[in-house]
């Protein structure tokens, strides 16, 4: 990806705060964006909003690249209403990793990770009630990672509750 | 010698099931019931999953289109805006002016079909029926006007990257000027039948209130946000497809409650035919496509976009690595986000005022469950 | 005060709900269609059923059997085959299978076709009584669904 890298204030002041935790500053098509390291991700979210009035959060998503050694990235939206800023944290997890939750700084992040836990496996730590939300309880398969196809189904799944062959 | 019986506990699991006329769709609710107060609620979606995520790996940018609209299928046209500004702006060309007027033209008017909607079914399942006959009669002018323009009434495909695929139809200025004109004095008629009738005003005030503290923290957008009295609307935060050039208000209320959102609701249709009537009068003259590849294959990176649904937030997140397909397209929803306070506001409420909340909430399952 | 007492017993607000209602009781204009003896107008550019055009004067198709719309169509439900005549080396369409089982009619290979062949016309009554009988084959795209006609 081309991106520039990124200047401000604010990332004066993270650079300041979190140091060499934070790998990078840089933004692309003129949206902002920092990549850090997993373990301080809550820390900054934590000071972002705490301390720079970042009190939204737009969306927690994930992205599965499996050629990579650590083959997650977890991106976080966060939006200031005061100062009409968008930024994008992004961070690289490795398979079996356990984030730690955010909702106990945004309640919001609840569904949104339960959404990520269903879709790409990852758990996360703190979260108070980490399960399946678009799928059923019992399926097995986290369907957005890149080795799941598109047409597979968890076939035991399907001959037990609906009682056809497949669905397909 | 009394004894304890089933008849003296205090806790009642009620399922509110996935077949109900009042969810919208297909959404369970399970609620924990004290007598017929609320006291927890637990939503189970994902009844109308259909991977579309997923599908978005394995199809081209201008071949995921169609399934676009099928998310928030009561405003298709508006989801169908927000993916193409998004992969316009992986590709860095901007719609001509021409092409960006139309597409106000015809996303707000999506705005008004789907509040005429919201409209109809919330007052359905609060228990005014006439209402949505009135709001369905308006709705079908609207929806002829988008069967003229781009042949579809409810799954549009309206708009393309890059642009419009067709161009306007003769009698269109014409005809999108009657609607505006129609319309106002109909909406005086749904705010006679409604915001005065006492029973109307009794079972939606203080009812679901959402604070604006709450609203931020849960990330709630949309009418809800703005009835909290918060002034926040995207098209004035982050202006796109022209926005900038029309004059509107952005109408918050002060109770964050039910008749609140009702009211903010009324106004926005009011403002959206301010906003039709201004950007109908000066449709610029030029092309309705700007100069993209056949195929189209964006430079690797990633961007968030995101524009004022009728229902909230709308964001499309598209990782695109230098192929014809992207490589990673995560929607936003807003009914996804929005229905999570669904438990904030239902606690302590009575059942018969989840109805009005989740009404109130304005969800649809498509979007919900993507 | 009095008058705010005056409104909520004698229900002004309920009535003025009510007058609303009245005043529709007799339209002028009905909007009942009386299908199907009376089939509705759908516009001009409606996405219906699809139908491989002809040239009116020749009576041959105008496909050219590029295969342009079965690489647009979204779900690939469209299949082409041709054979290249050796006289004049160019392809023509042998067989044209088109899964209308799958469509979503959402125009796409319409706007690919460069001639017209391939058109989405106006036609929405399309249902058939088995799941094979929606594969539409080259014959049946070129004559188009023929539904019952009822006469009133």
């Amino acid at each position: 990806m081309e991106s520039t890298p990124w200047e401000s204030e604010l990332t004066l002041d993270l650079h300041r705060q979190f140091g060499s935790q934070i790998i990078e500053f840089a933004s692309y098509r003129e949206q902002n964006f920092l990549i850090a390291r997993a373990g301080a991700v809550p820390a900054i979210i934590e000071y972002l909003k705490l301390q720079r009035g970042f009190d939204y959060l737009v969306d927690i998503t994930a992205v599965h690249w499996p050629e990579r050694e650590e083959p997650f990235d977890l991106i976080y939206i966060l939006y200031s209403f005061s100062r009409n800023e968008r930024i994008r944290i992004k961070t690289r997890i490795a398979e079996g990793d356990r984030p730690a939750s955010v909702v106990s700084l945004y309640p919001g992040a609840n569904w949104l990770e339960r959404e990520v836990f269903d879709m790409f496996g990852i758990e996360f730590a703190g979260h108070p009630d980490l399960r399946r939300i678009l799928l059923p309880e019992e399926w097995t398969g986290h369907p957005l990672r890149k080795d799941y196809p598109i047409t597979q189904m968890d076939q035991q799944w399907v001959r037990e509750h609906i009682g056809i062959e497949s669905g397909q | 010698m009394a004894t304890q019986t089933f008849l003296d506990a205090n806790e009642l699991v009620l399922n509110m099931g996935p077949q109900h006329p009042s969810t919208h769709g297909v959404l369970r609710v399970i609620l924990k019931l004290d007598g017929e107060k609320v006291i927890g609620t637990d939503c189970i979606i994902g009844y109308l999953h259909r991977g579309i995520e997923k599908i978005g790996e394995n199809r081209t940018y201008p071949m995921f289109a169609p399934y676009v609209d099928r998310m928030d299928y009561i405003s298709a046209v508006s989801n169908g805006l927000g993916y193409c500004l998004a992969v316009e702006k992986l590709l860095g060309v901007e719609a001509p002016p021409k092409a960006q007027a139309v597409r106000v033209i015809l996303t707000e008017m999506n705005r008004i079909t789907s509040h005429l909607v919201w409209l109809g079914t919330h007052a359905l399942d609060i228990g005014a029926i006439t209402p949505v006959f009135y709001t369905f009669r308006e709705r079908e002018e609207a929806l002829k006007i988008f069967e003229a323009y781009c042949g579809a009434r409810l799954t549009t495909h309206a708009f393309r990257i890059g642009g419009l695929q067709y161009d306007l139809y003769d009698t269109f200025e014409r005809d999108v000027r009657k609607f505006c004109d129609d319309f106002l004095p109909r909406i005086d008629e749904y705010e006679q039948l409604l915001t005065g009738n006492r029973i109307w005003v009794e079972r939606l005030t203080g009812i679901g209130i959402l604070t604006a503290e709450d609203c931020k923290r849960y990330g709630v957008t949309g009418p809800l946000l703005r009835a909290a009295g918060v002034q926040w609307d995207i098209r004035k935060a982050f202006p796109y497809s022209g926005y900038e050039r029309y004059e509107f208000d952005v109408p918050i209320g002060r109770n964050a409650d039910t008749y609140d959102r009702y009211l903010v609701r009324m106004q926005e249709m009011r403002q959206s035919v301010r906003i039709i009537r201004q950007a109908v009068d000066g449709i610029p003259e030029g092309p309705i496509m700007a100069k993209v590849p056949k195929v189209m294959k964006p430079p690797a990176g990633e961007v968030y976009v995101s524009i004022e649904a009728p229902k909230g937030e709308l964001g499309y997140y598209i990782i695109s690595d230098g192929t014809i397909t992207p490589y990673r397209v995560r929607v936003r929803p807003p009914s996804f986000v929005n229905l999570q306070a669904l438990d904030k506001m239902a606690k302590g409420a009575l059942i018969a005022d989840i109805v009005a909340i989740i009404g109130t909430i304005d969800i649809v399952l498509g979007e919900v469950d993507r | 005060m009095i008058r705010k007492l005056l409104r909520t017993i004698l229900l002004v607000d309920l009535f003025e709900g009510l007058w609303v209602t009245f005043r529709s009781q007799a339209p002028k204009h009905i909007y009942t269609e009386q299908y199907p003896a009376q089939r509705p107008q759908v516009a001009e550019r409606y996405r219906g059923a699809p139908r491989l055009n002809n040239n009116p004067e020749t009576g041959e198709t105008l496909c050219i059997a590029c295969d342009l719309c079965a690489i647009a169509c979204p779900e690939q439900l469209i299949v082409v085959s041709s054979v290249r005549n050796p006289q004049t080396r160019r392809k023509e369409l042998t067989d044209f299978t088109y899964d209308l089982s799958r469509c979503m009619f959402c125009g796409l290979c319409e706007d690919a076709c460069p001639v017209d062949a391939l058109e989405l016309t106006q036609d929405f009554e399309i249902a058939q009584y088995s799941r094979e009988g929606l594969i539409w084959d080259r014959q049946m795209l070129e004559e188009g669904p023929k539904p019952t006609q009822y006469k009133s």
